[in-house]
């Protein structure tokens, strides 16, 4: 589905930037709905005194973000959380709890740790204290999207030189190339890092 | 992680092997592919004898979805340059639908199906194509991964960089995670720990439980991986 929907808006806006398009302040009804559920799923996270149930309300944490980033035009990155977030990791939490205890519990949530909440709280405060200067969701000035050196030179010149039409993969693997090698070795030093803690010579 | 632990579990999951003997003992007649009857919530020690449970749901829901999702994995992989995704996320839905299966058909089996040379050639073959890639255009006197040097067009350099290096070392990488965790710390002697290291593991597992209570749940909750 987003593969289809979201390829010719990406050629789309790398040949012409409209800055006619009105900033949206309003936050539609999904929106509003995605992020509400992540909140919850997040303070639900956080607070479940079970870590099964922790660890499944992760897992929808994890899919909200995933249709969120989708919502705001980010396929690639929804794609890495679903598969990656919401998927592999929920997987390898439930495998690693099972080889552990689980507890009978008489309430469902931990009681609030006030001064942690309270830390949480001034920092959240600081936070948001900052949020006026934080430009509008899509907005065409925004510094990350209108500046010519960098976004803006990247959706120009991606196609010509390297063919490729999604403008992320012709930087992750062309232009910055040797990072995303950096990376695939650090996957790959994952693996050997696991066999080496968990005392084993093969995989399976 | 606050919990208090109750204070008979600890000598259970405290030392490994009187755990596993025990399940051993009080499950034999069950058969292999049925759990045994439990009473309400899932306790490892009951569920170290029984890791697999045949599903009517389960097992007809992967037999449909799997060649749809690892179909959708190799899209994801091989259109990377004209649609979202590429070798990172391919190589990921990959590997998940190797995980369905594991949880549909069993863990044990699924390891025997996908072998290790499977798993260690891919991690490892991926490695080697990323960097051999990169490495053809220095050798032709040009920079790391300098596509226009490659004997292909440079569109089909990206691409081979995803699928034969990225996707490769993704979906190796995190199946013989899932495998490696399914399988625990290797406490025995068939790995390249000895045995005197696991001996000494379940000796001190028994002198912590000597200390005070909270050192005990904490030695008892690392000798439970074990």
């Amino acid at each position: 589905m987003t593969g289809a929907a979201f390829a010719p808006s990406v050629a789309a806006q790398t040949t012409a930037v409209s800055p006619a398009t009105p900033v949206v302040a309003q936050i539609t009804a999904v929106e509003a709905s995605l992020l509400a559920f992540v909140v919850l799923t997040a303070l639900a996270t956080a607070l479940a005194r079970d870590v099964l149930a922790a660890i499944i309300v992760f897992g929808a944490y994890s899919l909200g973000m995933a249709a969120l980033y989708a919502f705001y035009r980010a396929p690639d990155v929804a794609l890495t959380e679903a598969a990656i977030s919401a998927g592999v990791t929920t997987v390898l939490l439930l495998l690693t709890l099972a080889k552990t205890t689980r507890i009978d519990h008489d309430v469902a949530f931990e009681s609030v740790n006030v001064p942690a909440a309270g830390a949480a709280g001034i920092l959240l405060a600081g936070l948001l204290l900052t949020m006026g200067d934080v430009p509008a969701v899509g907005s065409p000035d925004a510094p990350v999207w209108s500046n010519p050196d960098v976004t803006q030179w990247y959706l120009g010149e991606s196609y010509a030189q390297t063919g490729v039409e999604n403008t992320v993969m012709a930087v992750l693997a062309a232009f910055r190339g040797f990072d995303t090698f950096g990376e695939a070795v650090v996957v790959f030093a994952a693996g050997v890092a696991a066999l080496i803690v968990l005392h084993r010579e093969v995989f399976a | 992680m606050s919990d208090v632990r109750p204070e008979d579990d600890g000598d259970a999951a405290g030392a490994d092997g009187t755990a596993v003997e025990s399940t051993t003992e009080t499950e034999s007649d069950v058969p292999p592919h049925r759990a045994a009857s439990r009473s309400g919530r899932l306790d490892s020690e009951r569920r170290q004898g029984t890791p697999y449970t045949e599903s009517q749901v389960i097992m007809p829901t992967v037999k449909i979805v799997a060649p749809f999702a690892f179909t959708y994995g190799l899209f994801v992989t091989f259109h990377g340059a004209g649609s979202p995704g590429g070798g990172f996320q391919g190589g990921a839905i990959m590997a998940a639908v190797v995980f369905m299966i594991a949880f549909a058909f069993g863990i044990e089996a699924t390891r025997d199906w996908v072998a290790n040379t499977v798993i260690v050639g891919l991690a490892v073959g991926g490695a080697l194509a990323f960097a051999g890639i990169g490495l053809i255009p220095v050798a032709r006197g040009g920079a790391f991964l300098q596509y226009d040097l490659l004997p292909i067009p440079v569109k089909y350099g990206l691409e081979s960089v995803e699928v034969f290096g990225i996707a490769a070392i993704v979906s190796g990488v995190l199946m013989g995670l899932f495998f490696l965790l399914a399988n625990g710390f290797n406490s025995g002697g068939d790995g390249f720990s000895d045995g005197t290291a696991a001996e000494e593991d379940v000796d001190d597992d028994g002198a912590d439980e000597l200390d005070t209570p909270d050192a005990d749940r904490t030695a008892a909750a690392d000798g439970g991986e074990r």
